[in-house]
Formats: C-alpha cells, structure tokens, sequence
C-alpha cells in the first residue's frame, strides 16, 4: 500500500508537504527564511511583508533582515492555524502549520537572489544631476523587468502556502481558497505593523 | 486468492455471502450473510486499517513507516473515517 508513491520532481516542487512536514519542514524552512534574508543583505532588499519585498532601499541592519522573514513567517501561520480552528472539521498540530509555512517560503531565495546582480545598478540610477531622487527611464524598465521576473516566484511561493494549509488542516474547495486569501491579507496588514514598529527600533 | 467483489456486476448493489466452504473438510454452509463493513471499503483502504491496527494506532509510525507526512496519513485516516460512517449510514438505511 502507498499513501503516494509519486516522488516526482513536480511533486517536490510544488507539493512537498505530502513528504516533509512538522519538525523537519521547520527546520529546512528556518534555514532557507535566514538564507533569503542574508542574501537579501548583499543588496539592501528585504521582505518588509508576508508578500513584499523591496530592493534598493536604504541598508538595514542584518538583525532587521532575519527579523522580517521570521515575522512574515510567524504572522501567517499564527493567522493559518486560527483559519484552520475555524473552518476544519478534523484535528490538526500547529507544528504542521508552521513547519509547513516556513518550508513554503524557500522561494524567497530566488527573489533575492534575481536581484542580487543589478540592485547596486538600481541604486544608481535613481539620483538625478539635481541631487533630487527621480526614477530614471533605465531604472523603471529595470524594475518593471525584474518585477515581472519575480512574479511566477511569487505565484509558486503563494501556491507553497495555500497547499500547506490545504493539507494541515485538511480543507479544500471554495471555502479553503477564501480562507486562505483572506488570512493572507490580515497576515500582511500585522506583519506590516510588526515590522514597521521593527524600523523604529534602528 | 482473487479478490472479493462487493458490489454486483450488473446492478452495482451490495452483495451479500449466500455460501461459504471449509477448506479443511469442504462442509458448505448455505445462507445470506452481510459482508463484513470494512470488506466494503476499497482495497487500498482495508490495508491502511490493518496497517494503522498493527503500528498501534500511532500516525506518526504510520507516517514513517509509509515515508510520507504526518499530515498526510491523518487526512488518510478522516477520509477513511468518512467512508465506513457512510457505509454505516447506508447499511442502517437498508435495515
């Protein structure tokens, strides 16, 4: 008997939840969370929300960096597991919630890492000949390219966190995808508040 | 040994025991017998069940032992809950 004999790549990529949950998932998501974040150093981009990130901002502090990432992390699978009480009819653990959260957030490095190469270009061209800050027209295609690129990253990362919740908490349909957008938004609205009361600690 | 049918062939109602024989001294013993609940339940669930007695009723066994998600297992277990409540209802609704 096999629950899921299929270990296909595109089941590791994007349903990796059947195979690696609770303390194992937290541990890989943990790591990769910090390793977004420290990339993210290289060059001033951070994740100031559960879906934001920016680049080319003024440089943060490395505590500040990791702080974000753990608190997206924390803010969205807090709100997950109070979704889930809510709108499951079955049992689950909180440690499948936020192992499973924090291991569908690895596609955070790849967002930093896309950046990495020309943030110090996006930098530069944003100061103007009268020392005022004005988007030049390279730097808008460049943002508006890498903001393009960055998009089915998002969008794989967002589908990480709707099937880890589908399945900790064993809701699907309608309701579930509701659910979730829903929690998805409050989880970003307090981490926003969170990390903006990180900023006032600098 | 081939597997049991449950439901019928031609009208896909649940089928019953009308004859069963020793194998040691080939008595047969004639009647109409309801088919056990769980024999109802497809194969692959009937194994989950024997496997889920065996490792004691602990998931997290099942889970390792299966190489998949505690999560996983659990939802394997509620839908398998869900299916023998459902033949149960049925049976009832029958008598």
């Amino acid at each position: 008997m096999n629950l899921n004999p299929d270990r296909k790549l595109t089941t590791r990529l994007f349903n990796p939840f059947i195979h690696t949950a609770d303390v194992q998932a937290l541990w890989i998501g943990l790591a990769a969370i910090l390793i977004a974040g420290g990339i993210g150093a290289l060059s001033d981009s951070h994740f100031d929300g559960v879906l934001d990130f920016h680049t080319g901002s003024r440089s943060m502090p490395l505590w500040i960096l990791f702080s974000e990432g753990i608190v997206n992390w924390l803010c969205l699978s807090a709100v997950l597991v109070i979704a889930g009480k809510i709108i499951s009819k079955t049992a689950f653990r909180m440690i499948d919630v936020f192992g499973t959260q924090a291991l569908a957030r690895w596609p955070s490095i790849f967002l930093a890492l896309i950046v990495l190469p020309m943030a110090s270009k996006l930098k530069g061209l944003n100061v103007s000949q009268h020392s005022q800050l004005e988007p030049s027209t390279e730097g808008m295609a460049l943002t508006i390219f890498f903001g393009l690129v960055m998009i089915p990253f998002v969008c794989w990362m967002v589908l990480l966190m709707y099937r880890a919740f589908s399945l900790c908490c064993n809701v699907r349909g309608a309701k579930a995808i509701w659910t979730f957008i829903a929690g998805l938004l409050l989880a970003e609205i307090l981490s926003k508040i969170i990390i903006n009361g990180l900023f006032h600690l600098i | 040994m081939k597997n049991l049918p449950t439901a019928c062939p031609s009208c896909s109602g649940k089928l019953a025991v009308k004859r069963l024989r020793c194998e040691k001294c080939e008595t047969e013993v004639e009647g109409l017998y309801a088919l056990p609940i769980l024999v109802n339940l497809p194969q692959d669930d009937q194994e989950f069940i024997l496997e889920f007695i065996k490792a004691d009723g602990s998931l997290k066994d099942m889970a390792s032992f299966l190489k998949v998600s505690y999560p996983t297992v659990r939802n394997k277990l509620d839908e398998v809950i869900a299916k023998l409540k459902q033949n149960e209802t049925n049976q009832k609704g029958k008598k």
